[in-house]
Formats: C-alpha cells, sequence, structure tokens
C-alpha cells in the first residue's frame, strides 16, 4: 500500500481533547451563559424587528478553519464615507450557537474616519459568525461566515 | 482602582493632522464566561469579563462598545480615529463585577 | 521502510481511540489572518511586563554587565542561547541566567516555571528581535555534551506508548494529520520553532517558553515530564536552537 493511502484510509480524529477546552462544554450539561441569547432574538433586538440586508458593502473577515475556538480573529470593515450625513453608527459581531450570540456592540461616529472594527471572539464550536451593521440612516446591512472549530492538536 | 496590564498601540506610529490612523487597545482581562470549572477544585469559574469600553478624544466621545463575554481572553479593540489636533486618547472599561479602569496615550501630530 | 512502520502503528494506536472525522488543514488566506493577529500579540503586554521587571535589577545595561558584554553587543550575545557560561560551570538558557542575576542582587529568585519568568525571558530575548540564531555547539566539550545530550533525549523512546520527539516530529512524518492538526516541522526546512519562542499559546491564553511546551507536549505523549532547567530540558533546547540556527529572532510568537 502507498504511505499516502494508508495515512489516507485512517482518516484524522476528531480527538477527544486530552485537556478540557477554554469554553466550558466540560461535563454532561450544556452549560448556559447569563447573557443567554440566541442570535435570531438578538438581531431582533438590536432592528426592532427591521430585516437586515445582505450586503457586499459589509465585508466579514474571519477564517474558514479555526486552529481553536479560544482566539478566533475577526475583522468587519464598511463601506462608508463616515461623515455626518451618512456614516456607520454601529457594528455587531454576533454568533449563530455559542450560548450568549452576541460578541461585541461598537457605536462608531464620523470621528473614526473609516468604518472598521477587529477583535478576537471565542468559539464553542463550528457555527456562522455574523456582522450586523446599522447605518445613519436607519438601515441594517448583514454578512455572515461559517467557521469550522477544530479541538485537537497534541497538548 | 486595580491595574490593569494595557497597551495603547497606533499605526503608523508617526502621523499627520488629519490622517486616519488604526488604533487598538489591548488589555490582560480574563474574559471568564462564568461556564467553565477549574480544573483542578471542579468549581465554576465565575464570570468575569469586560462589559464596556469607551474611546475619549480630545473630550470627545468617538467610540462605544458594548462588551460580552464572548470575546477572547485578554482582548483586544481595533479600530480606526481621524487625527484632530494635539492631545490625548483616553480608554475607560468597566466590567461585570464593577471594576472601572482608564489607560491613557498621548497624540502627537507631526506636521 | 521500517521507521514508517513504526510511525504508521503510533497514529494507529492514537486513531484507534477515536472515530473518522473529516481532514483539516488551514488555507494561506486563514493562515494570513493569524500571521496579521501578531500585530497585536497579546504576549506584547507580558513583554512589556518583562522589560519593567527587568528594570529592577540594573535592566538592558545590568544584564549586559552581568553577562560580561557590552550593551551594544548584547543582542548578539542573546542570539547565541543556550550558552556554557565559566561562572555558572554549566550550559544555561536565559531563565537560569536571571535566576542567578536575581540570586546575586540578593532577591528571592523567580521559579523557572513561572509567569513572572517566562515574561522577563520573552523580553530579554525581544531584544535580539532582528538577530539571527547564532548557537555555537562547538564552541566548548561542555556545548558539545549538551548537543549530544539533547539530540538523544530527542531520538529516545520512552513512556507508555514508547513514542520520542522524533516519532512525531522526524521529517518524514512533518504535515501528517495528527488529532486536527498537522505535525509541525522543529527545525530545519526555514522552520525555525527556537526563533519564535516564546510564544503566546492561544489555546492557554498564555505566555509560554519553548521548555514549558515541551512539558506539554511530552505529556499529551505519555512521557515522563522533565523538569524545566534540567540539563535534559536544556540539552534539548540546544539541539532544537542548533536546528534553527540562522533564522531571524521574532519574539513573541504566536502560537496555537
Amino acid at each position: 500500500m502507498q504511505r499516502r493511502d494508508f495515512f489516507k484510509k485512517l482518516g484524522v480524529v476528531a480527538a477527544v481533547a486530552a485537556t478540557a477546552p477554554t469554553i466550558g462544554f466540560a461535563a454532561n450539561a450544556k452549560p448556559v451563559s447569563q447573557n443567554h441569547i440566541t442570535i435570531d432574538a438578538a438581531i431582533n433586538a438590536i432592528t426592532g424587528g427591521k430585516k437586515p440586508q445582505t450586503s457586499s458593502k459589509v465585508t466579514l473577515k474571519v477564517p474558514e478553519i479555526a486552529e481553536n475556538g479560544a482566539v478566533v480573529p475577526v475583522t468587519v470593515s464598511v463601506d462608508s464615507p463616515m461623515i455626518s450625513s451618512d456614516y456607520v453608527k454601529a457594528i455587531h459581531i454576533l454568533t449563530s450557537k455559542n450560548s450568549n450570540a452576541r460578541a461585541i456592540d461598537v457605536n462608531l461616529t464620523p470621528a473614526n474616519g473609516k468604518a472598521m472594527f477587529a477583535t478576537r471572539i471565542k468559539l464553542g464550536g463550528t457555527q456562522d459568525v455574523t456582522a450586523l451593521v446599522e447605518l445613519s440612516n436607519g438601515d441594517f446591512l448583514t454578512a455572515s461566515q461559517s467557521v469550522k472549530v477544530t479541538i485537537g492538536g497534541c497538548g | 482602582m486595580k491595574a490593569r496590564k494595557s497597551l495603547i498601540k497606533i499605526k503608523p506610529k508617526k502621523f499627520k493632522d488629519g490622517e486616519i490612523v488604526k488604533v487598538s487597545f489591548m488589555v490582560m482581562h480574563p474574559m471568564s464566561t462564568g461556564m467553565t470549572k477549574n480544573k483542578k477544585t471542579k468549581q465554576i469559574i465565575p464570570a468575569k469579563y469586560i462589559n464596556s469600553v469607551k474611546f475619549n478624544y480630545n473630550g470627545k466621545e468617538i467610540t462605544n462598545m458594548t462588551v460580552w463575554e464572548t470575546l477572547s481572553t485578554n482582548p483586544v479593540f481595533t479600530t480606526y480615529m481621524k487625527i484632530n489636533g494635539k492631545g490625548k486618547l483616553t480608554v475607560t472599561y468597566t466590567d461585570n463585577t464593577g471594576e472601572v479602569n482608564e489607560k491613557t496615550k498621548k497624540i502627537k501630530p507631526k506636521g | 521502510m521500517k521507521a514508517v512502520i513504526k510511525i504508521a502503528l503510533c497514529v494507529a494506536l492514537f486513531s484507534s481511540l477515536s472515530f473518522a472525522g473529516e481532514q483539516f488543514a488551514m488555507s494561506n488566506a486563514d493562515r494570513a489572518m493569524y500571521k496579521e493577529m501578531s500585530e497585536n500579540n497579546p504576549a506584547d503586554i507580558m513583554v512589556a511586563d518583562g522589560e519593567e521587571l527587568l528594570s529592577y535589577m540594573g535592566g538592558d545595561a545590568g544584564l549586559a554587565k552581568y553577562l560580561g558584554v557590552s550593551e551594544d553587543n548584547l543582542p548578539a550575545y542573546i542570539a547565541g542561547f543556550p550558552r556554557y557560561i565559566k561562572k555558572f560551570g554549566m550550559v544555561v538558557g536565559l531563565d537560569q541566567v536571571v535566576q542567578a542575576m536575581m540570586h546575586d542582587g540578593g532577591h528571592k529568585p523567580l521559579k523557572l516555571k513561572s509567569g513572572n519568568m517566562f515574561a522577563i525571558v520573552a523580553y530579554i530575548k525581544s531584544i535580539a528581535n532582528g538577530e539571527k540564531i547564532d548557537i555555537d555547539v562547538n564552541a566548548n566539550p561542555q556545548m558539545k555534551a549538551a548537543y549530544a545530550l539533547g539530540k538523544k533525549t530527542y531520538m529516545t523512546k520512552r513512556g507508555g506508548r514508547g513514542l520520542s520527539c522524533n516519532s512525531c516530529h522526524a521529517k518524514e512524518v512533518v504535515g501528517r494529520v495528527l488529532r486536527t492538526q498537522p505535525l509541525p516541522a522543529l527545525g530545519g526546512n526555514g522552520v525555525a520553532v527556537a526563533a519564535t519562542w516564546p510564544a503566546y499559546r492561544m489555546t492557554k491564553s498564555s505566555l509560554r517558553t519553548l521548555q514549558r511546551r515541551f512539558q506539554g507536549c511530552m505529556k499529551n505523549a505519555l512521557l515522563k515530564v522533565i523538569p524545566i532547567g534540567s540539563p535534559e530540558m536544556v540539552a534539548l533546547e540546544v539541539y532544537l536552537t542548533q536546528e534553527a540556527k540562522g533564522s531571524e529572532i521574532a519574539i513573541p510568537g504566536l502560537k496555537r
């Protein structure tokens, strides 16, 4: 058998992590955040029921595969002049499966000059990351991407 | 007031008035979700996370954030700001246990 | 061919504990995103902390004086660690130098395995950022012996599964995916582990040194953990630093 085929056949193992993950899925019961909220409820609360429009003006940058769930880089950029008559009022970052779907709500002003926000978030497992953007004219724009979270490695 | 270790970074380091620069605020904070257990004691680690961050530039609040426990331990907050004269950038942050902290950086545009 | 079968058996042993899953491999775009994260490495704060701690002992100038070099030559001298230091009579890493300096200065030395020590070591090594790793394993009989011991320790099979460092880090198995992560090369081939440690470990949300990482790795491979600062651990660091010779130092690193 070819060496390559041998390894391929064994496949890769989604391992039982040697150490407990940093996000608490330790015991059998799935832990719940004191700020528990689903992404749909969170989006509703933010937009007041208004439906956000998927827009290419919103650039969401997250890795397709996150090496670990504890530190996942997220960057949201919005094409906007950032002047008092036309600017990005807020950038919200949300997650589809974390017990608390909300990550951060960033209220910007024209003094920011450019509409961008970057941070690092925790993901409890493979799920979607969503950027929800509020414009000064009251419109809501959105962009989402799926992130595969691997829990593995040796130590 | 507990002194937390933090850094404010501006990129580029040298900038002119009117330029839009990248500003990052980094702080050492556990950002505990309240959903994890201490491996040794098996006790739940209480939730302790930064819940608000404000950027104030020369007396004006330019960015205001509501932060959740979702952010990674030792979080970073990066955005842009338009340079508008010499002065100070003050970052004020609080956490869910009532801790209030502040970090300041002098803003000195050249030219 | 024999080596391949042995390694294959080790992999079989690991996989026998779990179920088959997807094959994960990060794209270049993803890797670029993580590299960009280094711009705001959380460990930057710890390095600044280390600088402050060192300042209580005379800072860069105090360290240079203690080591018997000029401040100008300090970066290049640091790039040559671990070294045989005559006044200690043994090959030492930067952490052991700090302990000795603290002791000689009348302070209670920090433990080798402590956050503060990792911070000071990271700061000191960052003084040499931009320098190329310049260890000299032939400098004297002690360095030669340390290199030989390091290589031997790296190759020695031990523990419950009869694994050595080489079992998972040999050039032949680099890139193979084990427990969802591709096995990393530790030296040569342009990969310079020793030049990018101490590093911030994302899964631990903390700054760690190379020897501390060895310990985590040993524990997971079911090898008895060797104490930091022991002759074997320093020797392992000597061996891996030699493997990274010529690589540019960039501290703090950022690792999974």
